[in-house]
């Protein structure tokens, strides 16, 4: 028991070196901004593989709490801008246009760091853990919590686009300053904010390794496979399903944050519909009951569908080759890669490492022959 | 039958329909601390109902349900678990994604808040109690075996260990030899004659050899109401319980 958690610990933290180490050998300033980008999908394929993968409640809105943290942050750098985009008296550019004459109360505490990045994890937390106590204390479940997800997005998507005189509207919030912090300049082209990224992703993926170890993440599991049974052992099961809904948005609003910073800028696509269910075909591709697993999956799938998009051959058909690809991993890989990799390792359980799975060894300590079950 | 013993559970004029049906029908049933009271009746005759009231799965419409004095039927389901009273359905309902061992560890849920079991990790249970449940169900070779690899009778066992790893002064054991061969069903009789004492247990059954092996009182539901209750042989003396049974082809089949 204990070996497979170290085992597993050991893989995680090879993986997370892996990712640190990046900057060393590129040094493309576009590339690094690209990588980055990946690594906060990565980021939202952890929070959706803990309440999907682990707990079984499918979050086809986990782009809400997305896009809640990324205005956060779009709010405080916005305001970081005065004079040059908010005029004098420190209104954003979009609100002179349309005749906002005072700073919405809204806005007011975003001139505080510590607030803003605050508001940025809790305030999608907070959301997700009202619209989890309404659905999980109703007992709305599966297909049907799922649809609500999707149509609590869609709203804060309209309300986003419908005030535009507070968020931008369609607009978005762009023209924002570069985030400082400890003395540090983060260019969203450069390897600080890669680094940035990378050590959130890190902190975030092991927080994560642990909710799912603990004794909770045991029981969320056992909730996914008999939700009754579990009620009649004496758990609350609504509060824990609301507790995980809440980790993995604020997970997501963490995410969100990184990423406006990133694209310096928000947009109400953040909080779109092709992104949620990105999400979940990341998350399905790399194996849903596999944190690193799912990160990886949203890694590679980002990272081959840029790749496609980008070359000649390609460029009229990339959206056809990954649909197909989709729809081949989810008939003959219903765990995913993850799912894949560790069946493939429990066949060769001595060979592993030497040749019978070679893409397998890049990840695989060499000193462990057994792999089953680290991912 | 001892009037020495103190009282556990008590139902009063315990009603249930169902959009009209009346699937209980005004019941009284009272357990004391320590017993093994099985319970028996034709098929229909509310028996899996009156354990699903009684564990809060179903609501009764009038009547009352006490846990130690203590009205409990308006209780969440969790509340009344963490009351004390342990629930096996009946068909086995574990974990089978998950290891025996896993799944013991889920069972043992004296603590069960969210946030005390965010640092609780694998060696924070008690392993050695974990290993005796398992021993006293004969899972001590499968405990790192997925659950849903286990043969149907194992998994019966394995649902009864994790009632016992809860640990409730109450156990409602809907039907737990259901599908047992019978060496199993033996077995499982040993495992409820060692249990005896220790808990307090209702037992819905259609075994009557099991029965007859287990049981110091019999209750006998029928159409949902308490048709008769006693020891096994003045139950199959009892001329209702036979008229009761005729239809379903005698007692020994029902």
């Amino acid at each position: 028991m204990s070996g497979k958690v170290s085992r597993q610990i050991l893989l995680y933290g090879i993986v997370c070196l892996a990712i640190l180490l990046v900057p060393v050998f590129v040094e493309d300033a576009f590339l690094l901004n690209k990588y980055a980008r990946y690594l906060i999908f990565g980021m939202l394929a952890i929070a959706l593989s803990l309440s999907w993968g682990y707990a079984g409640i499918l979050n086809l809105g986990q782009a809400t709490t997305f896009g809640i943290g990324s205005y956060c942050m779009a709010m405080f750098l916005k305001l970081k801008t005065v004079p040059i985009h908010t005029g004098s008296d420190g209104l954003p550019d979009f609100m002179v246009w349309n005749n906002v004459t005072e700073l919405p109360w809204i806005w007011m505490p975003f001139h505080s760091m510590p607030f803003a990045l605050l508001a940025g994890i809790l305030v999608p937390a907070l959301f997700a853990a009202l619209l989890g106590w309404f659905m999980f204390g109703g007992r709305i479940a599966g297909v049907y919590a799922a649809i609500i997800t999707l149509a609590a997005m869609v709203v804060v998507n309209l309300i986003i686009i419908d005030q535009q005189s507070y968020t931008g509207g369609f607009n978005g919030i762009t023209d924002l300053a570069q985030f400082e912090m400890a003395g540090f300049t983060f260019d969203a082209y450069s390897a600080s904010t890669y680094y940035l990224v990378a050590i959130c992703l890190t902190v975030t993926l092991f927080l994560a390794l642990a909710v799912s170890r603990s004794k909770t993440g045991l029981i969320l599991q056992a909730v996914r496979d008999q939700e009754e049974r579990v009620r009649f052992f004496g758990y609350d099961v609504a509060l824990y399903k609301t507790f995980v809904f809440a980790f993995s948005a604020a997970i997501a609003g963490l995410a969100g944050m990184l990423y406006t910073i990133v694209m310096e800028f928000a947009s109400p696509t953040f909080l779109g519909v092709p992104l949620s269910l990105s999400i979940v075909i990341w998350v399905a591709v790399g194996g849903r009951q596999s944190l690193v697993g799912a990160m990886l999956g949203a890694v590679l799938v980002t990272g081959v569908q840029g790749a496609l998009s980008e070359s000649e051959a390609f460029l009229e058909t990339w959206t056809l080759v990954m649909g197909g690809l989709f729809v081949l991993i989810v008939l003959f890989m219903p765990k995913g890669m993850a799912g894949a990799f560790e069946a493939l390792a429990r066949r060769f359980p001595k060979a592993a490492p030497e040749g019978g799975a070679r893409h397998a060894t890049e990840q695989a300590p060499k000193s462990q022959p057994h792999l089953g079950g680290a991912l | 039958m001892t009037p020495a013993r103190e009282q556990l559970l008590a139902l009063k004029q315990v009603t249930v329909a169902f959009s009209g049906f009346v699937a209980v029908d005004r019941l009284d049933f009272e357990v004391a601390s320590g017993e093994l009271r099985c319970l028996i009746g034709p098929n229909g005759a509310g028996k899996s109902t009156t354990l699903d009231l009684i564990c809060g799965k179903s609501r009764i419409t009038a009547g009352e349900i006490a846990f130690r004095g203590e009205p409990i039927h308006s209780f969440k389901e969790f509340r009344i678990a963490r009351a004390g009273i342990g629930r096996k359905f009946q068909v086995p309902s574990v974990f089978r994604e998950l290891t025996v061992r896993e799944n013991l560890e889920i069972g043992c849920s004296r603590d069960p808040g969210v946030w005390r079991n965010l640092l609780r990790f694998s060696g924070g249970v008690d392993t050695e109690r974990l290993e005796r449940l398992a021993v006293l169900v004969g899972l001590e070779d499968h405990l790192e075996t997925q659950a849903a690899q286990l043969s149907h009778g194992q998994t019966q066992w394995l649902e009864i260990a994790l009632i016992l790893a809860q640990d409730p002064a109450l156990i409602l054991m809907d039907e737990p030899t259901a599908g047992m061969t019978a060496h199993e069903t033996n077995m499982t009789a040993e495992l409820f004659n060692r249990l005896r004492g220790k808990h307090t247990l209702v037992v819905v059954e259609h075994d009557m050899g099991f029965v007859r092996d287990i049981a110091e009182t019999i209750s006998v539901m029928h159409q949902g109401k308490m048709l008769a209750q006693g020891t096994a042989d003045e139950i199959s003396q009892d001329a209702k319980v036979r008229e009761a049974y005729l239809g379903s082809g005698g007692i020994g089949h029902a």
